[in-house]
């Protein structure tokens, strides 16, 4: 992975986390909400070899880690990211196949948004946070998740424009 | 060749996840790093934010109003006849009308209170994923705001101010299922503790075992030391439906609260409060109801 590659996708997140944080946030869906920028994450963690979800999973996490409203430690969204990232480089072979299937490939992303919450939840409660009850935080999730899936199909094509306008010539060989 | 990228991606992501817990590390050993960050973060936003928020104001509700479509049709049906004669300008105009009429309700609030406060627009929501439910407001350190002070609006209590920056401070809402607060019920001064649950409701636990709680009660905050968190007077909820629980040792209660929190857009920082407590002065006055009473006379009827 070229060093412009990395500085490029982590400005792209960076700009995509500033777009949820001021214009995204603003919007009451109801039944909580809907986070755009774990989203475009995810989707970007679907797309890349397994060098690229773990790394871009780790900047992806830290960036989420400098939301002004967050109480958690700084770093976790960041354990939580790499952890995701991970599990997206295990099942490579299985993602490769869902992008050709888009349909089943949303449904991998809202899923895995479910994944990486809870992943986060399970964190913070081994790190002693209090993060309100198990079913309003599964409730939360359930709901994200929902809103991931619907949402989804309409940036998707973007994201994939995007990567590929990001990926260096090297990259593309 | 294989085994060798195989190698590599298991110490990077060993490199990765030790740099995650060394960061987590140094956070929770009292190393300021996130601190500066975020609220670094929050100074760029904020600008951003403040634009936003004038631009998105009349249509940040839209999903909530979808949801009730089905509840306010007539009320839709009523409106379509006006919509020609609106404009984009009365909208924004509208959207300030509203505004004023919650800052007039703020500072009435706090003028009947004896409060010294700092009047703040809400410019943002806090993002999803860090699971509590936070406002941002376009007031800051500059202003005379500092952690840990009460937020109300134009009803009652809204939050308590979490983190400042110069220009904007971010406020936790009275409905994050983390947030607790003590209040006593007005008129009978028996005391509980209100616990948010992530929606407009509230649960009351009363701590007096003897006291009572009845549906209408209005609850007020009992107030904190040096009047931080909580200044005293404040109303915070009016109570809903009192459980009956035989079993219990409190009483509990389902409460309202008294600002409904998806619609604040005008919100005043408690600066500083008075010697003298608001005591229940503060506390919605019951409406005055009229009662006809009809005494019958007998009239003989007509006899021809």
């Amino acid at each position: 992975m070229s060093q412009l590659r990395l500085l490029n996708t982590s400005l792209f997140l960076l700009i995509t986390f500033f777009i949820q944080e001021s214009l995204i946030s603003r919007i009451h869906f109801p039944w909580h909400g809907f986070s755009l920028y774990v989203s475009v994450l995810l989707a970007l963690l679907a797309f890349e070899d397994r060098t690229g979800a773990l790394v871009f999973g780790f900047i992806g996490g830290l960036i989420l880690d400098l939301a002004p409203s967050a109480v958690s430690p700084f770093g976790q969204w960041a354990l939580a990211m790499t952890f995701m990232g991970y599990l997206f480089s295990l099942n490579r072979e299985a993602i490769g196949d869902f992008t050709d299937r888009p349909l089943a490939f949303v449904s991998f992303l809202s899923v895995s948004a479910a994944v990486a919450y809870l992943t986060f939840l399970f964190l913070g409660l081994l790190l002693g946070q209090t993060n309100g009850g198990f079913g309003f935080n599964l409730g939360v999730i359930a709901v994200n998740s929902l809103w991931t899936f619907f949402i989804t199909p309409v940036f998707l094509p973007i994201i994939i424009k995007v990567r590929k306008f990001l990926l260096s010539s090297r990259d593309l060989i | 060749m294989a085994k060798g990228g195989s190698d590599r991606s298991r110490l990077l992501l060993v490199l990765l996840l030790v740099s995650a817990l060394f960061l987590i590390t140094l956070d929770l050993r009292g190393v300021n790093l996130a601190g500066g960050l975020r609220s670094g973060t929050q100074t760029v936003l904020s600008p951003v934010e403040g634009f936003f928020s004038r631009v998105f104001s009349p249509v940040g509700n839209f999903f909530g109003d979808v949801k009730n479509l089905g509840n306010t049709r007539k009320k839709i049906a009523d409106l379509n006849s006006q919509v020609d004669k609106l404009t984009a300008q009365a909208a924004v105009n509208e959207d300030i009308a509203g505004q004023l009429t919650q800052l007039k309700g703020v500072l009435d609030l706090a003028g009947r209170g004896g409060y010294q406060v700092v009047a703040a627009r809400v410019i943002n929501r806090g993002s999803n994923s860090t699971f509590k439910q936070t406002i941002t407001i376009d007031a800051g350190s500059t202003s005379g705001i500092e952690k840990n002070m009460t937020v109300i609006s134009d009803a009652g209590l809204v939050g308590v101010v979490k983190s400042v920056t110069s220009n904007s401070a971010i406020v936790l809402l009275m409905s994050d299922p983390t947030f607790k607060i003590g209040v006593r019920i007005a008129g009978s001064q028996s005391v509980g503790v209100i616990s948010g649950q992530g929606g407009n409701s509230y649960l009351l636990q009363l701590l007096d075992t003897t006291g009572e709680i009845k549906k209408g009660d209005v609850l007020i905050a009992r107030g904190s030391e040096g009047n931080r968190p909580f200044v005293p007077g404040v109303p915070v909820g009016i109570v809903n439906t009192v459980q009956s629980n035989a079993s219990s040792i409190t009483q509990n209660a389902d409460v309202d609260g008294i600002t409904d929190l998806e619609k604040v857009g005008v919100v005043a920082v408690v600066i500083s409060a008075p010697n003298q407590p608001a005591r229940d002065s503060l506390y919605p006055k019951p409406q005055p109801v009229v009662t006809v009473l009809v005494t019958p006379t007998p009239t003989p009827s007509p006899t021809k």
